[in-house]
């Protein structure tokens, strides 16, 4: 029996890739499993197969195999694919973001989006299972139509994050910056709202906490709208608020390590893994209750209501920062979590829903 | 705080937080409307989404992908037998294939163009056009701003505006124009010695009897004055030439320093008796001349006089010897003309009297009618006075 897995775009720091490996190594222990795509990032290509070579990787058809689809964006040469491949198809779902709040800046992602929802409804017969990693993700499926949905926790190797060394320079330079430190970690993309986190920060250091930072980290896939976010820190005078762009794990760890406060003003979230990493960090959050959201974090965030509110947003960043129990209540509470994000219990529920289709 | 319900506590103390310190004024009222109106404006100017080069490339890759052949179709299967069944079914139906081929490159290429032409169109009127014309845009309505700025009375500061920018014109032509010969050296060579000028005057001066006080305009070297003074009669003068004004004075003559019309504008209504503009409406602008005439009116008391005695563009006789030796007239000012200003502006007794007749040896003989009507054209009197009265 072999399980390959499938995705249009393999990318260092992307959390479909990153599932993706990750499930590979469990995968193995099966049988021969190879992760393919259409699009390859440079950094990745001794780890990703190149699509068009899946007959030279895979061995000889048997009834068995399987073929893991990470569904995402549209493409066609992909859906053909993955359409007239014999291998029975398990869809894993990640979420595909909403096309509209894309419009105005790209208007071709945009389709690609909304080309990614109808290959995702399309592919609703062909699948034998649908594997979601929230149940925000699987409510999406069986509207969709889909039959055989499980809720398949992602396999997140919170110790493996722990064990990462921050990088030194890095260190010192956060070390350097005196007062508390907000950190947001996401793609600069509109549904992620980091212009309303930019607002409430403005709130932030205008009328609350005048020494606190914020530091974004992300990389920007759309030009347009980060230059907007650029102008707008700019404008608003924003000096102690910085976009650091996409970070290696190291220089990643460090901001983590340096953090007071995650805070995400995102209204679209498949599962938000960025929460369990701050559990990990000990680093106590701040949401809005959107999709995803309020199931991954539990009760250990500040979960606030799903309004556009940088007041009450604000607020609450100079509470949790100003509130020595809160903190420490938050922190414990992010670390009971992480039992529920089990990465063995992941994998062992992942392996069961799998092997109850061969 | 120990269960989940601490943070929905947590939130509703925060809420009630936000909205005592909003009743104290510490966050202003329109704040969060105004952080959202600031990114909606920057987000509206961003620049052109669109990446022609990369549609372009995406152009060149549908080029290369329109290759259809059947030979592309491919038969491997990894079914036992299935290659050689799949190579048999793509014979039978090799006629229909082919055609669905040629079908679809037609339409292919047909869609090519098609975006090809899409891709120029969108490039073409780029963003920086636009910019440009939105620039534009912003002048004009900037301009147009301004021009809403101005005062409900605008049309009169602008008619105001305009009377005194001729004025300003005016005088600086006047001013640049500074011959380094004295005015009083021209004038005796061009006008007449100054016996000749009393002797010419002297029947207009008497025109002014019973007329105190009277003002000469432009009195130049000031004859006329001389002449109004010899008949007992008040008369003052106004003359811009500095140098003239000190050659009357030194006569004993009053003579004020400054532009004529000015002075006459400033002065009380119905104080004066008399006006005179002797040999001077030819050096003003369009707006001064018919100025002077509206003012004189508003100035002279009822039954006042002025008189008006100018070159007469009627004869081209004119044109041919006094009007264009001086360099300071603008345009000579016709009687019919004159004449329609002095009725409009309410004067009435409005009499014309045609002087300075050119020599009889310089006109034809007026052996027939024929020579008398030439010569009334060529050779008709150099000047003549309008005189009326108020």
């Amino acid at each position: 029996m072999q399980i390959h897995q499938v995705l249009v775009t393999a990318s260092p720091g992307d959390a479909i890739t990153n599932s993706a490996l990750e499930l590979r190594k469990l995968l193995r222990q099966v049988g021969p499993s190879e992760v393919f795509a259409r699009y390859i990032h440079p950094d990745l290509a001794d780890q990703v197969r190149r699509l068009d070579d899946y007959d030279r990787h895979r061995a000889n058809w048997t009834p068995n195999d399987l073929l893991l689809f990470h569904a995402s964006i549209g493409e066609p040469h992909v859906y053909s694919f993955i359409s007239e491949r014999p291998e029975r198809l398990v869809l894993v779902y990640h979420n595909i973001s909403p096309a509209a709040p894309f419009l105005p800046y790209d208007p071709a992602f945009a389709g690609l989006l909304e080309a990614g929802r109808q290959e995702l409804a399309a592919l609703r017969d062909r699948a034998v299972l649908a594997l979601a990693d929230s149940q925000f993700n699987a409510d999406e499926l069986i509207e969709l139509g889909y039959r055989d949905v499980r809720v398949a926790r992602l396999i997140i190797d919170v110790d493996r994050l722990r064990q990462i060394e921050p990088e030194p320079q890095m260190v010192e330079w956060l070390d350097r910056i005196e007062g508390p430190v907000l950190l947001f970690v996401g793609q600069l993309l509109p549904h992620k709202r980091p212009d309303l986190l930019l607002k409430a920060f403005h709130v932030l250091v205008t009328y609350l906490v005048p020494d606190a930072h914020l530091l974004m980290v992300g990389t920007n896939r759309l030009p347009g709208y980060a230059e907007a976010l650029e102008l707008f820190r700019r404008e608003l005078n924003l000096g102690a608020a910085s976009f650091r762009g996409s970070l290696s794990d190291p220089a990643w760890a460090a901001h983590f390590r340096r953090a007071d406060l995650f805070v995400s003003a995102s209204e679209h979230e498949g599962f938000l893994v960025p929460l369990i990493e701050s559990f990990a960090f000990d680093v106590p959050t701040i949401a809005r209750a959107h999709a995803a959201i309020p199931e991954t974090m539990g009760d250990a965030g500040v979960l606030l209501p799903p309004e556009d509110d940088p007041i009450l947003m604000a607020e609450a960043m100079a509470e949790v920062l100003g509130d020595a129990s809160l903190r420490s209540t938050l922190v414990a509470r992010g670390r009971k979590r992480l039992e529920v994000f089990d990465p063995d219990v992941a994998r062992a529920a992942l392996l069961d829903h799998l092997l109850s289709v061969v | 705080m120990d269960s989940p319900t601490a943070i929905d506590d947590l939130i509703k103390r925060l809420r009630d937080r936000v909205e005592e310190r909003r009743g104290r004024g510490l966050y202003p009222a329109d704040l969060e409307a105004d952080l959202d109106a600031h990114f909606e404006r920057i987000a509206a100017h961003r620049p052109s989404p669109y990446d022609y080069d990369q549609l372009r490339q995406r152009l060149s890759e549908l080029d290369e992908a329109m290759g259809f052949s059947p030979a592309h179709i491919v038969y491997e299967s990894g079914l036992p037998g299935g290659t050689a069944l799949h190579r048999s079914i793509g014979k039978m139906v090799s006629r229909q294939t082919a055609g669905i081929l040629e079908q679809m490159h037609r339409y292919a290429e047909a869609m090519r163009d098609v975006l090809r032409e899409v891709v120029v169109v969108l490039e073409h009127p780029n963003s920086h056009v636009h910019a440009e014309l939105l620039g534009q845009v912003d002048g004009i309505v900037e301009r147009l701003a301004d021009f809403e700025r101005l005062p409900a009375d605008s049309i009169v500061g602008l008619a105001d505006l305009r009377r005194r920018l001729e004025r300003l014109e005016a005088a600086e032509a006047a001013r640049r124009f500074e011959p380094w010969y004295p005015n009083e050296r021209f004038e005796d060579e061009f006008r007449g010695s100054r016996s000749e000028l009393l002797a010419r005057y002297d029947d207009l001066a008497a025109r002014f009897d019973g007329c105190d006080p009277v003002v000469d305009l432009g009195c130049g070297r000031g004859e006329f004055l001389e002449l109004l003074g010899k008949r007992g009669i008040a008369a003052t003068g106004v003359e811009l030439d500095p140098e003239l004004v000190k050659a009357g004075m030194a006569r004993g003559l009053e003579v004020i320093h400054g532009d004529a019309v000015e002075w006459l504008a400033g002065a009380p209504s119905g104080s004066l008796g008399g006006i005179a503009l002797v040999q001077v409406i030819e050096h003003l602008t369009a707006g001064d001349r018919a100025d002077v005439v509206r003012l004189a009116a508003e100035k002279l008391r009822p039954g006042g006089r002025i008189l008006i005695e100018t070159v007469n563009p009627q004869s081209l006789y004119v044109f041919s010897h006094a009007f264009y030796a001086d360099p300071t007239h603008d345009k000579p000012v016709h009687p019919a003309y004159l004449d329609f200003l002095l009725k409009e502006a309410g004067f009435g007794q409005i009499a014309i009297e045609w002087r300075s007749l050119p020599s009889p040896d310089e006109s034809l003989e007026p052996v027939d009618t024929n020579a008398e009507r030439v010569n009334r054209i060529l050779f008709g009197p150099q000047d003549y006075a309008i005189i009326a009265t108020r």
